[in-house]
């Protein structure tokens, strides 16, 4: 599963690329995310709660940063073990560019993959998924470093809100 | 019309499964029961380099989990493929080992890793979700014809280029030459779709270890008990068969996917052993999806030669047979002698040959499945035929009949011998039936309404009863195909029949009674059928194949002549005849032509009784039976298809659909056509809606029923079903066998009258909305462009 | 554990049971009454039909502790004594069944729709079984005689119903 996505947040480089590597905001812009501790300058494990579909999973896994190019663009990529319901992973390539008026322009791709219960029964799902959950996590990134920004849309949904059987 | 042979008689066993008291496997509780759940591995293709089961095993409850180094270590031996398949160089096939849980590799989603024994079901799963199993990923194999390229993913070591093997059959040379020297080749590359088998009841095993005797019991969900004991025994070496039990009781649907031994049997078995307990696993629907053996998945090319006068000159047909990543006990033989020794359908055929080559990928294994093989050897040379017969502008129905096989028997270049047949007749029974006559005027009827209609045949032939043992054994098979019977008159007259075949929804209970009652004119409720219980039945070869008839019921009536004559010798005593003189009729032994005469219970108690038997006759009325056919059966027939599409959405409705049917002498012609409906509807599932997805990682995608359509009720319509009957002459009752007829023969005549709806043979099974519509698109584009 | 207190097949029966348990398994694993079948875990197949209050739901989606109080009817209720129901004969009849394990979801389904059909005073044709099936999954018959059995049982079931007035 491939997609492709671009903001444009009104801080500069510097301030975004700094938000980039913080954990507490990526801890905060993570949907579903519990935990996310620093295991190294570049590393960090993390506990994240999703529901696709009728699969609902806390994901145990580690994030890792590579590919860095301060401040302008890093791979993060991060794999996930949701016990019998399966596993995801993936990873983003984020770039970074100045505009003229000293906003930033985040631009992102990403590849990610799933499997066991979750493919078995969510595959329909991952796609439309995934892209709610990538544009949550930007949207709050934007939201954080850009609060006049306009409002991130409200498309709270069913996705970790309601409950449903966990898997 | 009674209770005889050819008389509707309804069946005996509904009553429990009507009113709910039907006794399935998951529907049995031991005492000291505990409850299986299974570790499975989510990755298509991993190392498995750690088994923490800590968490498990601190649950208050969990009994024990086992891994595979235990079970081998205890000496459970490896699952088998029992067909030996050689390749063209002569080397026999790359068989990998299959440990029921895996050691070292897991090779699809879902293979076993390790198993959690527990108080209760659902604690058991709970603690399976606590087991960590540590994998490194390897790449995966998933599609056939990529597997067999050069750098694919290696599945096991010693299948080099996943290779199992590259079989050949008929002649190469002769058959290349027919084809160059051909007035016209039909050319097609043809894909059959993979299939999930979806008996409604879900696999299910309950084991028994019983310390004191050394005995273990398997109630279990098969279609053959005793083979699932012998394999049990003699390769798994999980107890000798004297220690060892099988019972299948009501077991609700297999077509075919129950046949085979598969690792949770073996570990419920073992795992009793070891913990001292009744053992019970049931599957979900999401492990049968993962977890039962797949049917189909075959990629083909086909060459179809005709002469001037549009007779067929040679046949060539290359397949690729995806095998998954295991092979299951059947598979080498499904896409083989199963498949391509009816390459000459039912036609005369001059040259022909097939080459098929096996492969290893890391999905779920692939096995027979109701037609097993068949299904994809027919689709190929009835597709061919109504290309061949649009290519060359001429009536398909009439294409076919010219090249009929009219006269029998007739020698196949394919290994088989047709007995007898009316391919004809079958084809104008089925096209009366159908009207094709007024199909011209429905067509325009619908065009007015803006639907496309279109009409296809299928005319299909099958090899059944699966026999000569000799003839397989020299094949390569690892058993026998006979079946076996025992008849037992008990000192009231009451009967019961102990059946090798097993029954699960053919109405064995009614079926065979029928042919008892028949035979001895003894009411049908005094009759009893004992089948599925290894106690019980000494042995048996189970059901599968369309063989209960032909040869299960060939047994019986072997066991009956026995009967026969040890009561005409009883009543000739007694009644101071000659044999010969003795006749039964209507529950009575009479002397012909006199009034002198026994009624039949008079017989039975006589022969327990022994006060007054000829000199030298044991006491006792019981006698057994094994029959072993001297050929296979060729049920054969003619389906039609007609279809509407709806130009604007792809949808297409199937509007009739006929079948006239050749299956030899019919016992019971209410539930002969049940078979044809069931096995018509699964074809219809395959033209129209079923197909197993994994994306190109391995992951089965299509894991519930959200996303693999099965045929639901308003898919499907009413069926016209017809009766052609040629006697098999093989088997004392003269009957072929209909059990997957349907499966077989439905696909090509769906697909054949989508075809001839859309003005393209572009399209694939299954044939969804939206392949129908793109097909449509193309079309239209293209003749937009002319 | 909460206690469930159900009418089953007209007797009260009362269990203390977890709060996650299925209506299918209280009745298959705590009541012994194993002719309601669980064919799938997403609720597609039907196996699982029981008449809850009179109404069909599938078992499987229901959980027995959110129905404490209510009236259950499951296969083995259906029949009166040794006096099949309308829906039973027809079955038999014909031969809308062969392995037995859709059957009484099929069966409990059946009676559901041929009540609503007549209490709606609305014709039950063969197209509407066909589409009303949509949530019973048979593999072995190809519907064809379900959808006879069903449709000839509609006409049996008036005469039940002439009967009892």
């Amino acid at each position: 599963m491939d997609m492709t996505g671009e903001y444009r947040i009104g801080a500069p480089r510097t301030e975004v690329w700094a938000a980039l590597n913080d954990p507490a905001v990526l801890k905060a812009c993570i949907p579903g995310c519990e935990e996310l501790d620093k295991t190294s300058d570049t590393s960090f494990e993390a506990k994240v709660v999703q529901k696709i579909g009728p699969v609902k999973a806390r994901f145990a896994g580690t994030v890792e940063l590579a590919n860095i190019n301060a401040p302008e663009s890093y791979t993060i990529q991060g794999e996930g073990n949701g016990g019998v319901a399966g596993f995801a992973k993936g990873a983003a390539d984020v770039h970074l560019a100045e505009n003229e008026d000293g906003s930033t322009t985040l631009s992102y791709e990403v590849h990610a993959t799933v499997g066991g219960k979750l493919a078995r029964l969510g595959s329909r799902l991952i796609d439309s998924t995934a892209t709610k959950l990538a544009t949550r996590f930007f949207e709050a990134f934007q939201a954080h470093l850009d609060p006049e920004a306009e409002a991130p849309r409200s498309d709270e949904d069913e996705t970790d809100a309601a409950a449903g059987p966990s898997a | 019309m009674g209770t005889g042979i050819g008389a509707r008689v309804k069946r005996k066993e509904d009553r429990r499964f009507i009113t709910g008291k039907g006794k399935y496997t998951d529907d049995i509780r031991m005492e000291n029961q505990a409850y299986a759940a299974f570790v499975r591995s989510p990755h298509a293709h991993a190392k498995v380099t750690g088994i923490d089961k800590s968490a498990a095993l601190a649950m208050e409850g969990v009994i024990d989990v086992l891994d595979g180094h235990q079970l081998t270590g205890d000496g459970i031996g490896n699952l088998i493929c029992g067909w030996a398949i050689s390749s063209r160089d002569g080397s026999p096939m790359n068989m990998g080992a299959w440990s029921a849980l895996a050691t070292e590799k897991v090779r699809y989603v879902g293979d076993a890793v390790a198993v959690v024994i527990a108080e209760s079901q659902a604690l058991a799963r709970q603690a399976a979700e606590m087991v960590e199993v540590s994998y490194e990923e390897l790449p995966a194999a998933v599609f056939a014809d990529k597997a067999l390229q050069p750098g694919a993913p290696q599945v096991h070591d010693n299948a080099p280029g996943n290779l199992i093997f590259d079989w050949v059959i008929g002649e190469e040379e002769a058959t290349e030459a027919a084809l160059a020297g051909s007035a016209h080749v039909v050319d097609i590359d043809l894909t059959n779709n993979r299939l999930s088998p979806n008996p409604m009841e879900p696999r299910a095993a309950v084991a028994t270890y019983d310390e004191a005797e050394d005995h273990y019991t398997l109630y279990t969900t098969s279609q053959n008990p005793h083979v699932a004991r012998l394999v049990l025994s003699a390769f798994y070496q999980v107890a000798p068969e004297h220690k060892l039990r099988v019972i299948a009781p009501d077991v609700g649907g297999g077509f075919g996917s129950k046949i085979y031994i598969y690792p949770e049997e073996i570990t419920c078995l073992w795992a009793s052993m070891r913990t001292q307990r009744s053992v019970k696993w049931t599957g979900d629907r999401s492990e049968a999806f993962m977890t039962d053996a797949h049917g189909r998945d075959h990629i083909s090319n086909v060459k179809l030669g005709f002469d001037a006068d549009h007779r067929i000159t040679g046949l060539k047909i290359e397949t690729i047979a995806n095998l998954g990543a295991y092979m299951s006990l059947f598979s080498s033989v499904t896409p083989t002698y199963l498949h391509a020794t009816l390459y000459s359908g039912q036609y005369v055929i001059p040259h022909i040959f097939g080459n098929v080559k096996a492969v290893y990928t890391n999905t779920v294994p692939v096995d027979a499945y109701r037609g097993a093989g068949r299904p994809e050897a027919c689709y190929m040379i009835e597709r061919a035929m109504e290309v061949a017969a649009r290519q060359l502008g001429v009536d398909p129905a009439e294409l076919r009949r010219k090249n009929f096989i009219n006269e029998f028997p007739y020698q196949t270049p394919v290994i088989l011998t047709y007995d007898a047949g009316d391919f004809g007749g079958n084809l104008d029974k089925a096209m009366k039936a159908a009207d094709v006559a007024g199909f011209a005027a429905r067509k325009a009827e619908a065009a007015a309404r803006g639907k496309l209609r279109g009409m296809g045949y299928s005319c299909y032939i099958e090899a059944c009863g699966i026999a000569p043992s000799a003839a397989v054994g020299s094949l390569g098979s690892g058993v026998g195909l006979w079946e076996s019977a025992e008849v037992r008159v008990n000192p009231v007259g009451t009967i019961e029949i102990l059946t090798g075949s097993h029954s699960h929804g053919q109405g064995h209970e009614t079926t065979f009674a029928q042919i008892v009652s028949d035979r001895f004119g003894v009411p049908m409720e005094n009759v009893s059928i004992v089948h599925g219980d290894t106690d019980k039945v000494q042995f048996g070869m189970g059901t599968y194949g369309s063989r209960s008839g032909a040869v299960g019921m060939s047994a019986i009536v072997k066991a009956m002549d026995k009967i026969e004559a040890k009561v005409k010798k009883i009543a000739a005593h007694q009644l101071e005849a000659s044999e010969d003189d003795i006749v039964i009729e209507g529950g009575e032994v009479k002397v012909k032509g006199t009034d002198r005469k026994l009624a039949w219970h008079e017989i039975g108690l006589a022969a327990y009784t022994a006060h007054n038997l000829p000199p030298d006759m044991e006491p006792g009325l019981k006698e057994g039976a094994f029959y072993d056919p001297s050929n296979f059966t060729f049920p054969a027939g003619c389906y039609i298809a007609e279809v509407e599409v709806d130009p604007d959405t792809g949808v297409t409705e199937i509007i009739q659909f006929t079948a006239a049917d050749d299956f030899g002498t019919i016992i019971n012609p209410m539930i002969v056509e049940g078979q044809v409906h069931g096995g018509v509807a699964q074809g219809i599932g395959q033209a129209l809606l079923e197909q197993v997805v994994y994306d190109e990682d391995g992951q089965l995608i299509t894991g519930s029923y959200m996303d693999y359509a099965m045929p639901r009720a308003d898919d499907v319509p009413f069926y016209t079903i017809e009766h052609n009957t040629t006697v098999c002459p093989s088997n004392p009752l003269g009957i072929k066998g209909c059990g997957e007829a349907g499966a077989i023969g439905a696909p090509p005549a769906v697909i054949n009258a989508i075809t001839d709806a859309i003005g393209t043979d572009a399209l694939s099974m299954p044939a969804t909305p939206q392949k129908v519509w793109m097909a449509l698109q193309s079309t239209a584009s293209l003749q937009a462009a002319e | 554990m909460t206690q469930v207190t159900l009418t089953v097949n007209g007797k009260s029966v009362s269990r203390d049971v977890p709060d996650t348990m299925l209506l299918s398994e209280f009745l298959r694993e705590e009541l012994r009454l194993t002719g309601t079948h669980v064919g799938c875990d997403t609720s597609q197949c039907g196996a699982c039909v029981v008449h809850l209050d009179g109404r069909a739901v599938k078992s499987c989606t229901a959980l027995a502790v959110a129905h404490s109080g209510s009236a259950v009817t499951t296969i083995e209720g259906l029949a009166s004594g040794k006096t099949l129901h309308p829906m039973q004969e027809a079955f038999n009849e014909h031969h809308g069944l062969q392995c037995g394990f859709c059957t009484t979801g099929m069966i409990m389904t059946g009676v559901d729709m041929v009540n609503r059909y007549k209490a709606a005073g609305k014709a039950l044709t063969p197209e509407a079984i066909r589409k009303e099936l949509e949530g019973n999954i048979c593999r072995c018959t190809g519907y064809h005689n379900i959808v006879k059995a069903i449709e000839d049982a509609a006409t049996r079931m008036d005469g039940m119903a002439q009967a009892a007035e």
